[in-house]
């Protein structure tokens, strides 16, 4: 590898491990307050170093990319290797990036085995881009996954000519391709089922495996089959057909049964994703009712242990309840009578995070709390869903926690300001206007504010990697992404009562106040919200806070708190209510809000400091 | 004497008689057209009541709007947001007041027909346009569906054809509930001499408008053409109109000798019919122009619209193949591109089986490179997608209803008989030859790759090696010699950001209006931003994509 490519990955791990370690070494707070600047600090001048990198080292070779040879070509390629592998996964984007442009390199040159070999790891990179979108909505995330199943189908188109190909590993190439097709969710079910039936007629298929005898057909044939198997979940739609339902049971057999059987051999409890996974086929299959299944992985949950801390136990605990609730907002009517079961086990998921030792560097647990917070179900006398959401970006998301406490610290001052200037100013929130006494209305104002603050990025938690140990600015199609948090943020509050009323505000806070598209999301009315003041307040010091702090520095925007202002007055009446951009010409009330800013780091990272201290002092 | 007193009393009592039948008659007469006339009255009464009420609504609109305008004056958003409901009340209003205008216009036999030649598939799309935005708003589903069609271009009077036709579709709308179904399918039918001499050689446009709307009773059947009519029920309370539409088409198609009726039954839904007979304008077809016997992929979900794509294809001498997968026809496209056998051009449906359209498209533009014809055939307004479609790749518009027509004119213009000399970069329509481009770029290999592709599309091309050099070149040009600067950003001597500040900086009149495109590796999106600020107006990254290349300079050359 080149310097340069040493140097960034190196900046890379260091980075990431910075931004997981927020946890105080039973130092002060002030020395914590510190220590927590200093890695802020030292994490921007990272990032700007590989910035440098980049545009010195990478770049220009992607520039000279067409008339490189092919050992600059290799070293790029290994570059992107220790970006994502199948152990580490650093950096999909700029992995994706690299194979993009080797792809455009090989179809130049015309190099089929070339052009196969980039397919593969381009459909790779944006398989995992898909993996990461957690629990979004099929609508939004059928564009990516398009596009990475575009690299695998006319990668394994090569198939017709797998004889004369004489080159084993493009062969490999091919035939994980052809697999990989199935990988993402699918239009028709049907469909993705006839694929893997044929793919693993073609990967048992004798005359094939003698053409490549040094390919793991084994492995091919196992993961296969894993794909198949978990191809059950869509058997309960009309589209199956029954021939479909024993293709996918012949799978589920080979790997799950089986692992079932051993386990029983060795007198060993079954791996609880196996049970599962066994439980869940049978409801599908129509072998057993959804009661059973909702009894049964109640069992499994409750057999967890809550101090085991492995993976299968990891599953059990935390990974099978985001099923469960999946279930419940399915049949809802089955939620009442489990009322005090789900507060339960709302408890026992935080019981168990805040014990995991060095819970914010375990991914694994971090992806599964995702899916909680997907599925989320809330019941009365249970753990709110704001309280979930608080506790999973203090522990798993600290930047995002702190950026949006820092949001919230300065909404609420600002907002205090203009009720002592309009006292009419919020009355399009319903609940505000009714409050009669002025002082209780400017409490409620204030905490309003703070609360939509708070709340206002959660959207964020589903597309975390974009935000949390990102090495370098992002990418244009990262920042299309980036953009999805507003609507993501939107549909989570709104489906839960303890969040409703901070919807809008997720929902909002990106629009532009002419209506324009600069901002986003389209679907946000500016004129059709009852609280579009106050989103327009967030909107505001949620622009300053990220121009002032991290996400600055991965749009490349970054600014001092006066230029910060001296640009929102710029942009009055496009870009922000001129209502409230009047006000920050003030220099009062612009004190007051660097004082909020300022202040409201501090509180923030306090909040880190003790709930993080409370867990290492376990 | 006394016979003849008695023949003159008997004459006088007959004269009697009949001055009493005459009078009984006039009376009679008078009593009908008295009941005509209160009739008549009574219809005008409501019609001016109706009408008030009509009016008044959007009137009120109109002020209340302007009054909360003027209350929140220094809110652009909310003055700009009563502004677009101002104009909505005021178009109508003026509708209210055109159709009254239109009628009374044809109680005076003041309205003539304007006969012209025009086309039906323009016809037909321009009616969609209108049409399909008000059946959105309804969430309703219109289907424009086009059957057997003789002649396309046609002689006739258009603006009052698309009259009758927006006020048809436009009542099924309007009486239809929310997320109901309007279909409309559009034919011709050739007039039998035998039948009808008058109108022998003539062609019969016929026209259908279903809804499963609210339907009429049959009582209103029998009014539904008299003026100020309209139907009356608690469904229809608050739909507003003048109840003339139905009487102005029934009058414009009574002078263009044409045949209207319908069938309706409350509660299940009406269906309109409309024959026209007009007259056909021989054409030149486009499909001499297409390559025969070439294989054409077609790749559409719906399969009606499959086969009327193929049959067409199939009538021009093309060989289709259809399919209705995207991922099915990357794999033959993939297979055909290796086996040197590709089809000439890949049509796409804007509804695939497995995956999104324009996904397919940008992937096949990639695939198949800069040179292969792609053509999307949607229902879509052009307009709404155009840019996105137009980024993935799609080359050609097709839209829907499909007309034979439009469908082998935009092959034609990409494939033509001579595609195998043909780029297939340029767009035809555009004189490439008389547009200069600068391009800025320091490595050699780079720049000849450029200079290649974009002397493949056809423009002049004159290159510098860096951004100083650029500035030269560009100041000692003539004004306007430079249509478009492609600019590198890392660079020695000068770097792309300062040269184009520099351009922008100079005292001509084309310093501010030339199209300078950044072209660089460094695609994050701060780059897009400094570019920008720079003075630059778009960004394409490296390496360099020759689609994007095409995409920048066939909008900027088909602005002019």
């Amino acid at each position: 590898m080149q310097p340069y490519q040493e140097e960034y990955i190196a900046n890379l791990k260091e980075i990431v491990a910075l931004s997981a370690r927020r946890k105080p070494d039973g130092s002060s707070f002030d020395a914590y307050w510190e220590k927590m600047c200093k890695s802020r600090q030292e994490i921007g001048e990272k990032l700007k170093r590989n910035m440098e990198l980049l545009r010195g080292g990478l770049f220009p070779v992607l520039d000279h990319l067409p008339g490189s040879d092919a050992a600059v070509q290799e070293e790029l390629s290994e570059f992107a290797g220790m970006l994502l592998n199948p152990k580490e996964e650093w950096d999909a984007g700029l992995f994706t990036r690299i194979h993009q442009a080797l792809l455009n390199t090989a179809r130049l040159k015309n190099d089929r085995d070339q052009k196969v070999r980039e397919l593969y790891w381009l459909g790779i990179g944006r398989n995992a881009i898909c993996n990461k979108l957690v629990g979004l909505d099929s609508s939004v995330t059928e564009e990516y996954v398009s596009q990475m199943r575009l690299c695998f189908t006319e990668a394994a188109a090569y198939l017709k000519y797998y004889d004369e190909i004489a080159d084993e590993e493009t062969k490999g190439y091919i035939l994980r391709s052809r697999a990989n097709i199935a990988l993402g969710q699918f239009k028709s079910v049907s469909e993705r089922v006839r694929l893997l039936k044929q793919t693993l007629q073609i990967f048992d298929d004798p005359e094939y495996q003698s053409k490549a005898p040094g390919l793991p057909w084994s492995r091919y044939l196992t993961m296969t089959h894993q794909l198949m198997a978990a191809s059950i979940s869509y058997s309960r739609e009309n589209t199956m057909t029954a021939q479909d339902i024993a293709d996918i049971m012949e799978s589920v057999y080979l790997v799950h049964e089986r692992r079932m059987r051993e386990a029983a051999e060795k007198k060993e409890r079954p791996p609880v994703r196996t049970a599962f996974h066994i439980g869940a086929i049978n409801y599908y299959c129509g072998l057993c009712s959804f009661e059973e299944l909702l009894t049964k992985t109640e069992k499994l949950m409750d057999e967890g242990d809550p101090t085991d801390f492995s993976m299968d136990n990891m599953y059990a605990v935390i990974s099978l309840p985001a099923f469960y609730f999946q279930f419940l907002e399915q049949y809802p009517e089955s939620i009442p009578k489990r009322r005090e079961y789900i507060a339960d086990l709302g408890r026992r998921i935080l019981a168990y995070v805040d014990l995991f030792p060095d819970a914010a560097e375990n991914a694994t647990l971090s992806l599964y709390l995702r899916q909680v917070s997907h599925t989320f179900v809330e019941v009365e006398g249970g753990i709110s869903y704001g309280i979930f959401l608080q506790k999973l970006l203090i522990r798993f998301a600290p930047d995002i926690f702190v950026h949006s406490y820092v949001v919230g610290k300065a909404a609420s001052v600002f907002s205090g300001i203009i009720f002592s200037e309009e006292p009419g100013f919020f009355d399009d929130i319903e609940e505000i206007a009714a409050i009669c006494d002025q002082e209780e209305k400017h409490r409620q104002i204030c905490s309003y504010a703070m609360r939509c603050g708070v709340f206002h990025d959660v959207g964020k938690i589903n597309i975390m990697d974009l935000y949390s140990g990102l090495a370098r600015q992002w990418f244009d199609d990262e920042y299309e992404i980036a953009h999805l948090h507003a609507v993501i943020g939107r549909n989570c509050l709104s489906e839960r009562e303890s969040t409703k009323r901070y919807a809008q505000i997720a929902h909002g806070h990106h629009s532009w106040y002419d209506g324009s598209a600069h901002g986003y999301p389209s679907t946000y009315q500016r004129l059709e919200c009852d609280c579009r003041q106050m989103v327009d307040v967030i909107g505001l010091v949620d622009w300053m806070e990220n121009v002032t702090g991290l996400v600055g520095q991965y749009t490349g925007n970054i600014k001092t708190f006066d230029e910060a202002v001296e640009t929102a007055v710029a942009l009055e009446g496009r870009r922000f209510s001129p209502l409230l951009t009047a006000r920050l010409r003030d220099p009062g009330i612009k004190k007051q809000l660097l004082g909020a800013f300022e202040a409201g780091q501090r509180e923030a990272y306090r909040r880190l400091y003790e709930e993080n201290g409370r867990d290492a002092g376990r | 004497m006394e016979n003849q007193s008695m023949e003159k009393d008997s004459c006088r009592a007959e004269e009697l008689k009949e001055r009493i039948r005459v009078l009984e008659r006039e009376n009679a007469l008078l009593e009908e057209q008295l009941k005509e006339a209160e009739k008549a009255n009574w219809s005008k009464s409501r019609f001016l009541s109706s009408m008030s009420h009509d009016i008044r609504t959007p009137m009120n609109a109109i002020l209340g709007m302007t009054s909360i305008g003027l209350a929140h004056i220094d809110e652009k958003s909310r003055v700009q947001d009563c502004l677009y409901k101002i104009q909505t009340a005021s178009e109508h209003l003026m509708s209210l007041v055109n159709d009254v205008l239109d009628m009374s216009r044809i109680d005076s036999g003041r309205m003539s027909l304007n006969m012209e030649d025009f086309s039906l598939p323009d016809l037909v799309h321009d009616i969609s346009v209108i049409v399909r935005a008000q059946a959105v708003q309804k969430n309703q589903e219109l289907t424009i569906t086009i059957g057997r069609i003789y002649e396309e271009y046609l002689s006739g009077d258009p603006l009052h054809l698309r009259q009758i036709l927006v006020n048809i579709i436009g009542n099924a709308v309007k009486y239809t509930q929310e997320e109901g179904c309007i279909q409309v399918r559009f034919s011709q039918r050739l007039e039998e001499e035998q039948l009808s001499p008058e109108h022998a050689g003539k062609i019969w446009m016929c026209f259908e408008c279903e809804d499963n709307g609210f339907g009429m009773s049959e009582d209103f059947l029998t009014r539904i053409f008299e003026p100020f009519e309209r139907v009356h029920n608690e469904r229809t309370r608050k739909i507003e109109g003048t109840g003339l539409g139905m009487s102005i088409v029934k009058n414009l198609v009574d002078r263009m000798e044409g045949v209207i009726r319908v069938e309706s039954e409350e509660g299940v839904g009406s269906c309109f019919y409309v024959d026209i007979p007009l007259s056909a304008v021989p054409q030149e077809p486009a499909e001499q122009k297409l390559p025969k016997g070439q294989k054409v992929l077609v790749v559409e979900a719906e399969e009606e619209r499959a086969n009327q794509i193929a049959a067409f294809l199939r009538e021009a001498g093309l060989d289709p193949v259809t399919m209705e997968n995207g991922l099915e026809a990357v794999t033959a496209l993939t297979e055909a591109q290796y086996e040197k056998n590709m089809p000439c051009a890949l049509l796409l449906g804007q509804e695939l089986a497995d995956i999104a359209a324009l996904e397919v498209a940008a992937h096949v533009r990639q695939l198949a490179g800069k040179e292969f014809p792609i053509l999307l055939v949607s229902g879509e307004d052009w307009a709404q997608i155009e840019y996105r479609a137009t980024r993935a790749g799609v080359n050609a518009f097709v839209p829907c209803p499909l007309f034979k027509s439009r469908l082998l004119t935009a092959l034609s213009s990409l494939v033509g008989s001579g595609a195998a000399e043909d780029d297939g970069l340029a767009d035809h329509r555009i004189d490439y030859g008389s547009h200069r481009v600068l391009l800025v770029e320091d490595i050699a290999l780079n720049q000849e790759i450029a200079v290649e592709l974009l002397s493949m599309i056809g423009v002049q091309v004159e290159a510098a090696d860096d951004g100083a050099r650029a500035v030269e070149l560009f100041e000692a040009s003539p004004e306007h010699y430079y249509d478009v600067i492609f600019m590198d950003i890392h660079m020695p001597v000068m770097d792309g950001y300062e040269a184009s500040r520099r351009i922008r900086g100079m005292d001509r009149k084309d310093a501010a209006e030339v199209w300078i495109v950044a072209m660089t590796a460094d695609a994050f999106v701060e780059d897009v931003r400094l570019a920008k600020e720079a003075g630059m107006n778009e960004h394409i990254s490296k390496p360099v994509d020759p689609k994007r290349l095409q995409e920048v300079l066939f909008r900027q050359f088909s602005q002019e």
